[in-house]
């Protein structure tokens, strides 16, 4: 096929793609609300505005749902007691499976190098990009979990993604109700319940999974900080949590390296960077409440230690992070109006004793802020600011023509949800900065705002 | 020692009955305090108006609307959202056992500013809207508010929690009060918010 053909070929389905999207936007809008029902719904009977203002930020009532360990139940139960009558066995009569799938358009203003010059394709159609297969819900009495694994496009295959098993019980303190709780958990902040946080992240949890990602440092590390950065599928984490009077949560944990691919205890054919020891996890919240709207103001702490790639995994060196993060979210959750905004700041002071033995102290700070607006659960949007900085460095940051990594833009988001499970969305995403730069970032010209990208996706979850 | 077997066995069920009895409300307060006070509070004091208050409804009341959830013929859309999933397993003496729990629970006041709004809801709370068919509401939930068996106390409501059950009645969402849904035929949007508003100010004790 020539070059003329490809393209002619390539805009065809481009434009049949956005037809079918806006045929579909056109059909849904004449339908009504429906209840969704993925696993949770499946398993509790509450549709999904109980737990979600929209998908994934959750409502109090979802907070409690979660701190209580996924437990509320309204299914029939498979049970049996023992002799002295005390719950040896609840399960679901069917288990709460259920599935979500994406699928977007991508486009950037300029299409992205190609690594072997020129300009790669540009508009990216993703079907799906990507797939996920849950299980949450009850397992035990005391018992819930929460499991998804998910394929993603761009790796063509399945990959173990956020999983919280917690055991979950009350009790009194000081006279007033104390839900506490043990997280099993593969990622920091996996097991929070606010979405100020990383892993849940609102708004923008969904942003595309091709879009540009800043140069790495030295490190071999992607230049955010290790609590937005550290993946699932790197680290197991144990922690012990309580929540107060509805008002007060503490939490206090700890991750070890659990690198996934690994068949063999790890030894010094390992070559991929590796948590060492024990990092340490605490989190302090306090929620106050009144009528429809809340405010949580709260830090977190992560520290860890990293042997980079290539170094010897027993013996190595490591490269050490602090990070602090303080975060705020505030929700108004009216009948026909939903308004929240969410605020994260995170401190990473830097040891790179392996990498830089000669120059390791460094920082990075990510700071982000977004608000979102729905009405009805039905029409919305949403508008952010985000940024990552850090010291001049030019040894740690190779990639960059500065020597910073500083990458900072705005995001805004239209949304569509003709039902409660089905999102239909416009994104864009202007940046002022890329790899330290607004202009000429990478040494042969490029702007920050090439990489300005568009994004249409469609969200399903059943 | 001749002993009457048919005594003593009535004692015995008795005995059981009582035990079965405890044992339900005991399992009904472990319910409430630890499934449905995440919506309406640890002592049925809910702070969001998207969940009514419970502490001190009438038991006749509760008991009556967990039926109706349960069995779908109450079906506004929060009821849908929420209560469906939460009574679909619920049996009959969970069900009174709840109730008894939120009965004996201590109502407390919602505070109110003096307002014109008040005294319009005070004028229809206590006179009705003759010229629209509106009885007085007085007439059946008491001249406090405080209810009696299957009409429920509206004291120390949410009033923005009363309003939308009006509206749901006036638009036939919420069918299982006929009753309410001819009370509520002809009234406006302002006037059913007023008379929320002085129904739930009323005293709650």
């Amino acid at each position: 096929m020539g070059d003329a053909q490809l393209t002619l070929s390539l805009r065809s389905t481009h434009v049949v793609f956005a037809s079918l999207l806006a045929f579909t936007v056109a059909m849904l809008a004449s339908t009504k609300n429906a209840l969704a029902v993925p696993s949770f719904a499946r398993q509790t009977g509450f549709a999904c505005e109980a737990c979600h203002t929209v998908f994934p930020e959750l409502t109090p009532f979802g907070r409690q749902f979660k701190l209580n360990g996924y437990l509320v139940d309204n299914l029939p139960q498979i049970k049996d007691v023992t002799s002295e009558n005390q719950e040896a066995l609840l399960l679901n009569w069917l288990p709460p499976l259920s599935l979500q799938f994406v699928t977007s358009y991508t486009k950037f203003k300029t299409a992205l190098p190609d690594p072997n010059g020129g300009l790669s394709q540009n508009g990216t159609v993703q079907f799906p990009e990507q797939a996920s297969l849950f299980y949450a819900g009850r397992i035990a009495p005391k018992l819930g979990a929460f499991i998804q694994l998910t394929y993603s496009n761009s790796s063509n295959q399945f990959g173990w993604d956020n999983t919280d098993i917690r055991f979950a019980d009350q009790t009194a303190l000081a006279k007033e109700k104390l839900a506490w709780g043990l997280t099993f958990n593969n990622a920091p902040t996996v097991q929070d319940v606010w979405n100020s946080t990383p892993a849940w992240k609102y708004p923008f949890a969904q942003t595309s999974s091709i879009a540009p990602l800043p140069s790495p440092a030295l490190t071999g590390l992607v230049p955010v900080t290790q609590l937005d950065g550290i993946g699932n599928g790197t680290v197991a984490g144990l922690g012990a949590y309580g929540y107060w009077n509805d008002l007060v949560y503490f939490e206090v944990g700890g991750y070890g390296a659990a690198p996934h691919g690994v068949s063999a205890p790890l030894n010094s054919q390992f070559t991929g960077e590796v948590v060492s020891g024990l990092a340490p996890y605490w989190r302090v919240a306090i929620e106050p409440k009144w009528g429809r709207q809340s405010i949580e103001v709260g830090l977190v702490g992560f520290a860890d230690q990293i042997v980079p790639q290539g170094l010897n995994v027993q013996s190595g060196p490591t490269n050490r992070y602090i990070d602090l993060a303080f975060d705020a979210q505030y929700q108004y959750i009216g009948d026909d109006n939903i308004m929240s905004a969410e605020l994260t700041y995170i401190y990473e002071k830097q040891s790179l004793n392996a990498t830089l033995p000669m120059d390791p102290s460094n920082t990075l700070k990510t700071f982000r802020l977004g608000g979102s607006y729905f009405y009805r659960r039905q029409w919305g949007g949403s508008l952010g600011y985000f940024s990552t900085a850090g010291n001049t460095n030019a040894a740690l940051y190779p990639g960059t023509s500065t020597g910073t990594p500083n990458t900072a833009g705005w995001a805004a988001e239209l949304d569509y949800l003709p039902w409660l499970n089905v999102k239909l969305a416009i994104q864009y995403t202007f940046y002022n900065k890329f790899d330290g730069a607004q202009s000429n970032y990478n040494g042969t010209g490029r702007n920050a705002f090439a990489n300005n990208t568009l994004y249409l996706y469609a969200w399903f979850a059943f | 020692m001749k002993i009457n077997f048919s005594a003593a066995l009535a004692a015995l069920c008795a005995l059981g009955v009582s035990d079965a009895k405890g044992e339900n409300d005991r399992s009904a307060e472990r319910m409430a305090t630890r499934v449905c006070a995440m919506c309406h509070g640890p002592d049925g004091d809910s702070i969001s108006p998207t969940f009514p208050r419970l502490a001190g409804q009438s038991a006749q009341y509760v008991e009556a609307q967990l039926k109706s959830f349960r069995d779908r013929t109450r079906a506004d859309p929060p009821a849908m959202a929420y209560m469906w999933g939460m009574a679909a397993q619920l049996d009959d003496a969970t069900i009174k056992g709840l109730a008894t729990f939120y009965a004996s629970r201590e109502a407390q006041a919602v505070s109110h500013r003096p307002s014109p709004a008040l005294e319009l809801g005070k004028e229809i709370y206590e006179r009705g809207l003759p010229a629209n068919g509106v009885p007085p509401c007085g007439s059946c939930h008491g001249a406090a508010a405080r209810g009696n068996a299957t009409v429920p106390r509206l004291a120390g409501q949410h009033p923005e929690y009363l309003f939308k059950q009006l509206a749901f009645f006036k638009a036939k969402l919420r069918g299982n009060d006929p009753v309410m849904a001819a009370v509520c035929a002809e009234m406006t949007d302002e006037q059913m918010r007023t008379v929320a508003a002085y129904a739930s100010s009323r005293q709650a004790k």
